[in-house]
């Protein structure tokens, strides 16, 4: 434990010491404590992974804490494995492209790593903190310390705006919370979370209700729909190392707290299954739906995130359900699927964020409409990008797919278990999770597609190169990683075996194994595929060898004025998609054309809402602003007046101790 | 022996399908009509060329080719031949296969949009809209023999729904029409898309590989084929009963196939394409009828909902 908690303060420590440093030894500095921080980390936690014993302390406060345990489980263990590589690449990466900041004394790099360095460190607490108010401190923590990395960019109108709306955001989340620990601590009389275990058994009703309030509170952190609204606004206002380590592992630490809590409460009535079934359902629809009608780059990745959090949603609603009917490799199967996901999520993802941090501090627009042809200029980063892509939209040889797939076969296994309305479900879930694998599908050949393929739809100042190392080693780790488990599965798949077994209140053994002989199975499939995919390389190759390869302009039907506008634009390529889902993602089109004879200019406009912030959110903070609007003569800034409600207060407290006496 | 049968199969069948429907439709429209095995002479002809490449293009529309083919290949391996088990076979293998099939049909999408076309964007964009709906559709239609059947592998599945009678005919029937559609849509016929079209702006498929020529065309052509043998394999399997017998049911499997062939030559020959609005309409047909055959198999298990 001690080790751990050395690693948690060297982020911490490393941070403070990039205050004073010099400036171009700040990230230098950062990079080296947290690779120092790795091994204090890294070692105990894989052994936890790996089946040792859990490391638990017990700290006795006196006042208002009392008992507060400090627990590494696999669990934890798991969140810390992912904490701590995210911090270190997050850290590489930032060297390299907090450069631009480095020579403006407008913004001070100090203080993005002391908060980085606090951010890390506090999300290291999080997973281990096993007491509700030393819990809820780490917590606001670690939404303070990212609210200041969002809002880096300061002096920007927009970046202030949203990181004020991420603060809101995540305060209404820590007002569930509170009210849930609240409730819970009344109930049991204890803030220790291992008392909160009884409380499934001894009032299942109030235990419903608190898991809900735990999975609404926890569930704006993670971004489930109808609370993800502020994912869009943070992700684009923060610098893109801080995007990367918030939608690769702080929004898992919300996923995190729903797991926990799973694990203190069970799951005390079968309908929470399906309630956190159907809310992942509805987040990864219409996550990816909003992610194909943007055109910010960072926007849409963010939606994507929203989407990846619905389908880890929807293994753990799949485990819910199967440990709720009682069938062990439904149960088994959810779950890994869901970790699996949590894992992949972080890999790919971080790797996007870090691509499209490039291609912003290249050409200074996360406009993909703007972009085009970077493939040329930036090849590696385009390489990598591709990989990331290729993952996320779940496609077999990366490890989208190895997760996702856990997450179908549980869905299956639904269907050769008895109950209708388990079948129903399982049809609505696979024909929900194909659904939003195709349309990631849509989003990253899209992305990928208008960003980096065909021709430059914008002249650039100056000509995008190649990004510098300490860019593109995390990006090329992280890549390394995909593959890895895309294609030894087998070999990482083991890892993740200690933290399932947790979730499930049987002795899941043998399912496991089936399960494990499946996964091998595939792996061996994939093997092929990859061989298959090398056999027809080497065969294209060999039937060019010694041939004329000629290279040409594309063919154009032989129309005179070429110009690189002309290529399709990644609204019109989502255009025939999102007009099928228009009610979804409404779309605002403005045409302002002249009426002459001959027109001679013309301009279109067109921008799409998210749903849920138009209909759900505005209107319920205008309606709360209307309310509250009844009151404001209390407040009238008459000092007299604030006198008189003193006296008011004094007569009523002098009439109620005479009435009680 | 019988691997020996379908190797020679997934190598002539994507040549004969085609000629096959050439053929049917020139005789429809009462022409003579190429040979059956033109598409093998062209194609042979095709490998034997160079290449011009457009200077747009990056490494996706180098690498596109090879990993389209491997895809569609891999994924019929995974199709069990009628009343045997496939090479690959695993429960749950229908996932693997329906997300090989997205794995070529990602780097199809990606190389046309390399070439900055906007006639290739919008073939590109058409593809995998459509593909959206087919998907989903395809995953009730399978969800649905696997609840009816209890297994989750292709080839038990398809075992066991060959025994039974009486429903599972018309879930059968009502399977057949859905992936007849699907057939239509992902090898890219009428009334989905015309691969003989002589306008960009109304292509899908034939758009896409636009810019391609020499060994690429000749992959990218050849896949497409494949695809069609592949989704051909799949009727074969639902409606080659079990225990036909090893002779006769190859026999028959070849008689699915040339007949798969020969109704798209002829739904070819009757309709004309569909104007591009109304084709999700068309291919929703498929998801309705993959839902119908949901509903059957609920009512046959829980006699209702």
């Amino acid at each position: 434990m001690i080790t751990l908690l050395t690693g948690a303060g060297l982020f911490l420590f490393g941070g403070l010491l990039a205050i004073p440093a010099k400036k171009q030894w700040r990230g230098m500095l950062f990079i080296v404590i947290s690779l120092i921080a790795q091994f204090f980390i890294l070692p105990p936690v894989i052994k936890i992974l790996y089946g040792s014993p859990v490391i638990s302390i017990n700290l006795n406060f006196s006042g208002p804490i009392g008992n507060a345990g400090l627990l590494v489980d696999p669990l934890a263990a798991f969140f810390m494995l992912i904490i701590s590589i995210g911090g270190l690449l997050a850290a590489i990466y930032s060297a390299g492209y907090m450069k631009m900041y480095r020579d403006d004394d407008r913004y001070s790099l100090g203080s993005y790593y002391f908060f980085m360095g606090l951010l890390i460190a506090a999300m290291l607490m999080v997973v281990i903190i096993q007491n509700a108010l030393l819990f809820l401190i780490a917590w606001e923590i670690m939404s303070l310390s990212s609210f200041f990395l969002v809002t880096f960019e300061h002096r920007k109108e927009e970046v202030r705006k949203a990181g004020l709306y991420y603060l809101v955001a995540m305060q209404i989340g820590a007002a569930f919370l509170l009210t849930a620990f609240g409730w819970s601590a009344i109930q049991t009389g204890s803030l220790d979370f291992a008392s909160f275990k009884n409380l499934s058994i001894a009032n299942p009703v109030n235990a419903t209700f608190i898991f809900i309030l735990f999975f609404l509170g926890f569930g704006t952190k993670a971004g489930f729909v109808p609370l993800h609204t502020w994912l869009p606004m943070a992700h684009p206002a923060a610098p893109t190392g801080v995007s990367a380590i918030m939608s690769g592992v702080m929004i898992k630490t919300g996923i995190y707290g729903i797991l926990r809590m799973l694990l203190i409460f069970g799951v005390p009535s079968p309908w929470l299954a399906w309630f956190v079934f159907g809310v992942a359902l509805i987040t990864g629809l219409l996550g990816i739906l909003n992610a194909i009608a943007r055109q910010d780059l960072k926007e849409k990745l963010a939606f994507s995130s929203i989407e990846n959090i619905g389908i880890i949603g929807l293994g753990i609603g799949v485990g819910m359900l199967g440990i709720v009917s009682g069938r062990q490799l439904i149960a088994l199967a959810g779950f890994l699927g869901a970790l699996l996901h949590i894992f992949n999520h972080f890999t790919f993802k971080s790797l996007l964020f870090f691509g499209a941090g490039i291609v912003y501090s290249k050409t200074h627009t996360r406009n993909i409409e703007k972009l085009g042809g970077l493939a040329h200029y930036l090849p590696v980063t385009s390489a990598l990008f591709l990989i990331g892509s290729l993952a996320i939209s779940g496609l077999p040889l990366f490890n989208g797919f190895i997760g996702e797939f856990a997450i179908y076969f549980g869905l299956v296994k639904g269907l050769n278990a008895t109950g209708g309305a388990l079948h129903l479900t399982a049809i609505i879930g696979l024909a929900g999770l194909a659904l939003i694998g195709v349309m990631a599908a849509l989003c990253f050949t899209q992305i990928f597609g208008i960003c980096f393929l065909g021709s430059p739809r914008t002249a650039w100042h100056n000509q995008p190169a190649e990004a510098s190392p300490a860019m593109l080693i995390p990006m090329a780790a992280l890549a390394f990683l995909i593959i890895l488990i895309g294609l030894f599965t087998p070999l990482v798949l083991s890892l993740f075996w200690t933290v399932v077994q947790q979730f499930l209140p049987f002795s899941a053994v043998s399912v496991w194994f089936e399960l494990y002989t499946i996964y091998e199975k595939i792996n061996r499939a994939l093997l092929i595929l990859g061989g298959l995919i090398l056999f027809f390389t080497l065969l294209r190759w060999l039937l060019l060898r010694g041939k004329s390869v000629a290279t040409f302009k594309t063919w154009d039907c032989g129309y005179q004025a070429e110009s690189s506008r002309l290529q399709y634009t990644a609204s019109s390529f989502a255009a025939s998609f999102v007009e099928m889902g228009s009610a979804l993602v409404p779309r605002k089109s403005v045409v302002e054309s002249s009426r002459e004879l001959f027109p001679s200019g013309a301009q279109f406009t067109s921008d799409t809402d998210d749903v849920t912030e138009q209909s759900l959110i505005r209107p319920s903070i205008s309606l709360l602003q209307k309310t509250l609007q009844r009151f404001a003569w209390i407040q009238s800034g008459k000092t007299q007046q604030y006198i008189l409600y003193g006296l008011i207060f004094l007569l009523i407290l002098v009439i109620w101790i005479i009435g009680v006496h | 022996m019988l691997k020996g049968f379908y190797a020679l199969i997934l190598v002539l069948g994507p040549f004969i399908l085609p000629g096959i429907i050439n053929r049917i439709k020139a005789i429809w429209a009462g022409r003579k009509g190429p040979a059956i095995l033109q598409p093998l002479f062209d194609f042979n002809k095709l490998i034997r060329k160079g290449e011009v490449i457009s200077k747009t293009t990056s490494f996706v529309f180098r690498i596109a080719p090879p990993v389209n083919v491997a895809a569609v290949l891999f994924a019929s391996l995974i199709i069990p031949l009628p009343q045997h088990n496939a090479i690959l076979s695993f429960p749950g293998d229908f996932i693997l296969f329906a997300y090989s099939l997205a794995l070529a049909r990602f780097m199809l999408v990606i190389a046309a949009l390399d070439t900055g076309s906007s006639f290739e964007g919008m073939g590109s964009a058409r593809e995998i809209t459509f593909s959206a709906i087919v998907e989903p559709a395809f995953f009730i239609l399978v969800g649905s023999l696997a609840l009816v059947t209890g297994h989750t592998s292709f080839a038990a599945i398809f075992e066991l729904l060959n025994y039974s009678t009486g429903f599972t005919i018309l879930v059968k029937s009502l399977c057949v029409i859905s992936l007849f559609i699907m057939l239509l849509t992902e090898c890219a016929r009428v009334p989905v898309d015309d691969p003989n079209t002589h306008l960009e702006l109304t292509m899908i498929h034939e758009v896409m590989i636009l810019d391609y020529s020499g060994s690429d065309l000749a992959f990218m052509q050849y896949a497409v084929g494949l695809k069609m043998v592949t989704i051909a394999t799949l009727l074969a399997n639902l409606l080659i009963p079990t225990g036909t017998g090893t002779a006769a049911g190859l026999a028959l499997y070849l008689v699915v196939l040339a007949i798969a062939a020969i109704a798209v030559g002829l739904v070819e020959s009757w309709i004309a394409r569909l104007r591009m609005t109304h084709v999700p309409q068309f291919i929703f047909l498929m998801a309705a009828f993959s839902l119908t055959a949901f509903a059957v198999v609920m009512f046959l298990i829980h006699g209702g909902f």
